[in-house]
């Protein structure tokens, strides 16, 4: 079953009308950020720095294009800043932009960043005295950064329980390091390590019910299996769409199975 | 004037301010853990050593100061300044917030541990990023005031303590961040001169007076922003400079002097800085000894780059 068919259309779209874009990336993850938009996150559109909000960190910010039409949806950005995506005056580029993006909490795009920047903002909360949630999700290609496990590291030491990340569990990773034991990697780190299926609302909730949320604890690992291109089976796999515009063919084909 | 070591005072200056602004986090890469115990103490929940993680530090202090907190983040400068490059480019200044980073070690501080523990790119990387400040104070008392005049401001600012003051009594109302302090009235040289080696230049002056040189000297604990006016005022009235700092000449203060003077006619100058690694050993006297960085050294530079008449 394929979730979420009108925002992986409106990838496309945004994808052809602005020239670029990394589709399948977005497929990965598009049901992840959907639900914690939908049914985890606490936030106030209209006031995108509201202090009590969740925050949500798209470390794999080469996924943005799952990212944009959420925030969209959720009231963050208008339709003249997803006409404008990848064009002079607009907003939204490949990578979000955490000085002009409503909603987006890091400017990310260079791997390896979103989670260290997130454990500042788990521990900046716990000094302030708060009790907000962070969530980050980071790639598992992106977990071959030496930084992320500095930040695993020093996550489970500084016991930043109000810190969850989310693993795009892809398989993008075993294409160069075929040794893909990611979920011994996070327990070894420490972490709560909880393995779901990326494209199952039903697990995902499961799995984030499941976690504690502390200002002091330990901090939880979501490990979400998922397919890249999810949805489409032209767009599946490790090919050549990683970063690819559809040509009209192809975009009829695409649109066709996203129906 | 006191030979206070400035990495004191910046303990010291860390629990004055940390006890009234509960915004001050401090963070170090376990370097200076045992001085800044105070600060620990008076401050609960706001120090953190957190481990050999310099990249990490750096992003950790910049997430903070998204929320609004006054991070300061420490350790060796080369550890912090140029492995963490990328962070703080992107972490701080892509993203556009403050902070703080203050570092020990830099130049050749750390004399004997060689090159893996030198500094001397640090001016180029730091002022080539928007939104950055860099300080480089020479006593105790310049770290106290210019820490307290910058550390809540709207920049990254990074604070480059040196191992050796350079002893100069200087005016407090004279320290002010992107003001130079002009340190001895000349007509024929100016000496624009940063961090330890003021001590060098001052004692070279000496020595040139002998020889018929009238030095001024200017002294920069600002390196950006930099007092470009009164490098130009003087070299306008000398028609000379020698630009004396321990850092690499390429990207070095010496290119921050070049255009403050670019306009006016019929300069001679020069810079007296580092070209390569320094693979000695030795004092860190000994060091700048070897690299012209010294009274002697610069009595040379002068009597081999500028004619008089």
């Amino acid at each position: 079953m394929v979730l979420n068919k009108a925002i992986r259309r409106r990838i496309v779209d945004m994808t052809v009308e602005g020239r670029d874009g990394h589709i399948p990336s977005a497929f990965s993850i598009v049901d992840i950020i959907n639900y914690l938009f939908s049914h985890v996150l606490k936030f106030d559109a209209k006031n995108p720095k509201w202090a009590d909000r969740d925050y949500f960190i798209l470390s794999k910010g080469h996924g943005c294009l799952a990212l944009y039409p959420v925030l969209h949806e959720k009231g963050f950005i208008t339709d003249n800043d997803i006409k404008l995506f990848c064009k002079a005056g607009g907003i939204l580029g490949e990578h979000p932009d955490f000085t002009k993006v409503p909603g987006a909490e890091a400017s990310t795009g260079s791997l390896g960043h979103g989670l260290p920047f997130g454990t500042g903002i788990a521990l900046g909360h716990r000094i302030k005295g708060m009790s907000n949630r962070i969530f980050i999700l980071v790639g598992d290609g992106e977990c071959h950064e030496g930084s992320v496990w500095e930040a695993a590291n020093v996550g489970r030491n500084q016991k930043l329980g109000n810190l969850c990340v989310i693993v795009d569990w892809n398989s993008s990773a075993a294409q160069l390091m075929p040794f893909d034991n990611l979920s011994e990697k996070w327990a070894a780190f420490g972490w709560n390590v909880q393995v779901v299926d990326g494209h199952s609302e039903e697990e995902l909730g499961k799995a984030v019910r499941a976690i504690e949320f502390q200002s002091v604890g330990v901090p939880s690992v979501i490990l979400a299996k998922t397919v890249k291109g999810k949805g489409v089976p032209l767009l599946e796999g490790h090919g050549p769409w990683h970063h690819r515009i559809p040509n009209a063919e192809e975009y009829k084909a695409i649109m066709e199975a996203l129906s | 004037m006191t030979a206070k070591k400035i990495r004191n005072q910046f303990a010291d200056t860390m629990l004055e301010i940390g006890k009234n602004d509960p915004d001050l986090v401090v963070m170090v890469g376990d370097i200076s853990h045992g001085i800044l115990q105070t600060f620990a103490k008076a401050c609960p929940g706001r120090y953190y050593n957190v481990g050999i993680c310099e990249a990490e530090i750096i992003s950790m202090a910049a997430g903070m100061a998204s929320i609004g907190l006054y991070p300061v983040a420490h350790t060796i400068a080369p550890f912090l300044l140029e492995r963490a490059y990328e962070q703080i480019k992107l972490d701080f200044c892509y993203h556009g917030l403050h902070g703080n980073i203050v570092t020990v070690g830099g130049t050749f501080d750390y004399s004997n541990l060689g090159v893996t523990h030198h500094c001397y790119c640090d001016f180029a990387l730091i002022k080539s990023l928007p939104n950055t400040q860099y300080l480089f104070p020479g006593t105790a008392q310049e770290f106290d005031i210019l820490f307290k005049q910058a550390y809540r401001n709207e920049l990254l600012t990074v604070y480059r303590v040196p191992e050796h003051p350079h002893m100069q009594e200087i005016s407090a109302s004279a320290i002010k961040v992107g003001k130079g302090v002009k340190i001895a009235d000349g007509k024929d040289l100016t000496i624009v001169v940063t961090g330890t080696q003021l001590k060098h230049a001052v004692e070279a002056k000496k020595a040139l007076s002998a020889g018929g040189w009238d030095v001024e000297i200017i002294y920069i604990h600002s390196i950006r922003p930099f007092d470009a006016e009164m490098v130009r005022e003087s070299v306008q009235k000398t028609r000379r400079v020698l630009v004396v700092e321990e850092h690499n000449v390429v990207g070095g203060l010496n290119e921050d002097v070049l255009r403050a003077v670019y306009n006016v006619r019929d300069v001679q100058f020069h810079a007296q800085g580092l070209r390569s690694f320094v693979h000695s050993y030795g004092s860190y006297n000994d060091l700048c000894e070897s690299v012209g960085l010294s009274p002697n050294g610069i009595v040379r530079s002068v009597q081999e780059h500028f004619k008089k008449g």
